[in-house]
């Protein structure tokens, strides 16, 4: 389903949300790494879901049963400046149903989008209660594989080029409590089907779908604990596409849905005092309301490094 | 990493440019010289009705009556009070409105082509003709019925169009434009009479089959009626009373072939589980093998188990066109069959998948028969066929899809033989495994049964639209829901259902 996708996609501002170290990381949270420091982040991910939203209505499938979803995500982020970050990301991603199912489909698995961004660090204040930080980033993102998009719901991702502009604002008070909020836009273009011709509220004569872009929204509410070498967070991220159709009845989604949903997840970041630029950490995510959505679980764990790429 | 970057931006400045760029929603065409008018078109031997003349309008008024001079009056100021939807609309319809009525079809096809789900208790509701409304909604447009859909469209358009240009000739009255010059005419200028109008016929009697074939859309349809019929006084070439004679062999011949719609068998194809089970059981006693629906929870009847008795077109008996015994399970030829399965589904090439998808045609989609009236939808275009060639074209290829459709429904439950999924343990597919059994392949005999005739009618495009059959046939077996005999045996069955249609065709005075 398209959805798995996008579910994807917001898995991948969750990750991209993962710090490496005091500084370091992702286009939607407020962390930078210094200068000439690179980051390097390798994570896995199970999720799951056995129920979706069709149009709104949540039903269960015994044609695909639970689907689940595996995927490795390699990362790194970079300091071109002390203001700006450089991320370069790839995803291998693995799918398949549970046995037994009515569908009898066979899962896929490959490569699904590589991203690059920037962040940049637009604003900083310091008063005596804590700081207030202003970070402005855009992701690109395009398929890195000839995986099918169209191959619902065990596609790998959209397969649409994806351009993500994104502002943070974050508030951090001097006892390690913040909050963060990220508000962003995600243009998606077209993705081509193997098939000439679909239905989407009317016909289409192309393998051309147009993917409906989205506005997406995040709340952090976190703390440092262990003299700043833990991090932990709650979280709320929102997804609202604005356009495409429903997925029709008992019918597979297609890229052109319109794919709400909102989530909820947390997050833990250990960073090893005494094993300098090593981190360990693992979250987790529940999808809890949508349209053309799957309601998936998700958690994952991973392992960072950061080190000094230039002296 | 900056050089990767600045592609990756160059590359979304050209997607974002390129982003409203419309996706296409019909086929692009713009009206066109005819390449041929056959004057004679009123000789041919129709389908449903014993000769042209059978449809009846009265004689129409000479051109010089006041009465004909205040219709071209009307017509005049009606075009001059053309709003730019009407000119869009004059647009869209072209001065071959065959093929827009058949993607009208081909849309509502995709539309309704959604299997009923089951219910929270596990059973399964059928759609029910006699409320419509559903859940789960009246028709499920799956193959079959999307053939015959199409056939009772096409038989009748040609039908009708026989009619008119019998009395377009036989009546000789000259379009608006032609009888008044300063008459603006929207369309390519052409030697044909106007009375009565083609266009007219081809709206009404396709709005009146389909409205049966889709009956929650009688609104949308009388809408798209009424509005193509509005395109035709404005094109300048029709005035009124050319435009009602028009309707009214539509609506006559549209009469005669709903009558045979009702009585051709089709209601009866969805059988109960009693007489289903008991033709699965008729298989196993006589071969030792049954198909199974293996989804969950279990259908507990296919999918139209006696399409296979619905009266056919062209061919006199299903048993002349029954194939041959599949390969029994464990014997040589079948064993080797499942080994080569088993290979496509361990090597999943992109280019078997391309092939597997591209011919899918599932559930959602216009189905095999929708994506070959596609194909000729662009041959008719390609070739400027008049209206009346078009829907002859259609007419004949329709009618092999649906004799095809019917002798394969009647191989699929007379040999009841068992899908892949069925027999080969752990096997999984990259397309729908369907709920009916395998053998033949659906989509080989309807793609057979379609490239035969547009072989015939453009023999220019034959070595390609076969080639076109025999990759869709193959498809299946890619997709893991096919064994590959279903396939070759099936696209064999397809030609030898055609050639019914062909040999009829062949004589009906249009070559």
């Amino acid at each position: 389903m398209n959805f798995y996708s996008k579910c994807q996609t917001g898995l991948c501002v969750l990750l991209l949300a993962l710090s490496c170290h005091a500084w370091a990381q992702s286009p939607t949270d407020e962390l930078m790494m210094p200068h000439r420091e690179i980051c390097f982040l390798g994570s896995y991910e199970y999720g799951q879901f056995d129920e979706y939203w069709e149009g709104s209505t949540l039903r269960d499938n015994a044609t695909i049963a639970t689907v689940q979803r595996r995927t490795a995500l390699l990362m790194a982020a970079y300091g071109l400046t002390n203001k700006l970050d450089l991320y370069v990301g790839i995803p291998y991603v693995s799918t398949n149903s549970t046995l037994p199912n009515g569908g009898k489909f066979a899962g896929t698995s490959g490569f699904q989008d590589y991203a690059v961004g920037v962040k940049y660090q637009a604003f900083k204040k310091a008063t005596e209660k804590g700081e207030f930080s202003a970070y402005a980033s855009l992701n690109f993102s395009n398929r890195a594989s000839d995986y099918l998009s169209d191959y619902q719901p065990y596609a790998l991702g959209l397969g649409t080029p994806q351009l993500a502009w994104r502002a943070i604002a974050h508030q951090k008070w001097s006892n390690g409590l913040y909050i963060r909020a990220v508000g962003g836009y995600v243009w998606k273009g077209y993705t081509q089907a193997e098939r000439e011709y679909y239905y989407n509220d009317g016909s289409y004569y192309t393998a051309w779908m147009d993917v409906p872009s989205s506005w997406n929204y995040e709340a952090v509410l976190g703390k440092w604990f262990l003299a700043n070498s833990l991090r932990v967070e709650v979280g709320y991220s929102a997804q609202r596409s604005t356009s495409g159709d429903d997925i029709r009845a008992y019918n597979a989604p297609q890229p052109t849905n319109r794919v709400n949903m909102d989530r909820v997840g947390g997050f833990a970041h250990y960073y090893f005092p005494k094993v300098k630029g090593l981190g360990i950490l693992a979250y987790f995510s529940q999808v809890v309301d949508g349209k053309n959505a799957p309601k998936m679980t998700g958690f994952g764990v991973g392992a960072t490094y950061q080190f000094r790429l230039l002296k | 990493m900056k050089k990767h970057l600045l592609y990756a931006i160059s590359a979304i400045c050209l997607s974002l440019t390129s982003c409203h760029k419309d996706l296409p929603t019909e086929l692009a065409f713009e009206s066109y010289a005819y390449a041929s008018l056959d004057v004679d078109g009123g000789t041919w031997r129709p389908v449903l009705i014993s000769a042209a003349s059978d449809l009846e309008i009265a004689e129409p008024a000479a051109t010089n009556s006041s009465e004909y001079q205040a219709e071209l009056t009307a017509t005049k100021s009606a075009i001059q009070q053309m709003s730019d939807f009407q000119r869009e609309k004059l647009a869209h319809w072209t001065n071959n409105p065959v093929v827009r009525w058949n993607e009208i079809a081909l849309e509502l096809i995709a539309k309704y082509n959604l299997i009923p789900g089951p219910n929270p208790d596990g059973t399964y509701t059928l759609p029910n003709p006699a409320s419509p409304d559903g859940p789960p909604a009246f028709p499920f447009a799956h193959p079959p019925y999307a053939s015959r859909a199409l056939a009772y469209l096409s038989v009748a358009q040609f039908d009708g169009l026989i009619s008119a240009w019998h009395y377009k000739y036989h009546y000789q009255r000259p379009a608006a434009y032609k009888v008044d010059p300063s008459v603006p005419f929207a369309y390519q200028e052409q030697d044909i009479p106007a009375y009565p109008s083609d266009g007219a016929v081809i709206a009404t009697a396709s709005r009146k089959i389909l409205t049966a074939m889709f009956p929650l859309e009688a609104a949308y349809l009388e809408r798209k009626e009424a509005e193509h019929l509005q395109s035709l006084l404005l094109s300048g070439e029709f005035v009124k009373s050319d435009i009602e004679a028009g309707a009214q062999i539509g609506d006559q011949i549209a009469v005669k072939a709903l009558a045979r719609a009702s009585a051709d068998g089709m209601k009866n194809a969805q059988t109960s589980k009693a007489v289903s089970d008991s033709i699965a059981n008729a298989a196993f006693e006589r071969f030792g093998w049954k198909w199974v629906n293996l989804e969950s929870p279990q259908r507990p009847v296919g999918l139209t188990p006696l399409f296979g008795k619905v009266k056919m077109w062209n061919v006199p008996n299903v048993e002349a066109t029954r194939p041959g015994m599949p390969p029994a399970p464990g014997s040589a030829e079948y064993e080797a069959d499942v080994k080569l399965l088993q290979e496509y589904a361990a090597h999943r090439t992109l280019e078997r998948r391309k092939i597997a998808n591209f011919w899918q045609d599932g559930l959602g989609t216009y189905t095999p028969p929708g994506h070959w009236n596609d194909f000729a939808n662009r041959f008719i275009v390609k070739y400027k066929m008049s209206t009346l060639r078009a829907a002859r074209t259609l007419a004949y290829m329709n009618m092999a899809i649906m004799d095809g459709g019917i002798s394969c429904w009647d191989a699929k439950y007379y040999y009841h033989y068992p899908r892949p999924i069925q027999q080969i343990e752990g096997f999984e597919t990259i397309a729908g495994t369907p709920n009916f059994p395998s053998y033949t392949s659906g989509h080989s005999v309807f793609s057979a049964a379609a490239s035969e005739v547009l072989a015939y009618v453009f023999p220019a495009e034959a070595d390609m639209v076969r080639a076109w059959a025999e990759e869709a046939a193959v498809s299946r077996v890619y997709g893991g829901i096919h064994w590959t005999f279903d396939a070759t045996v099936g696209t064999q069955q397809g030609r030898n259902v055609a050639q019914y249609t062909i040999d009829k065709a062949r004589t009906d005075g249009a070559d």
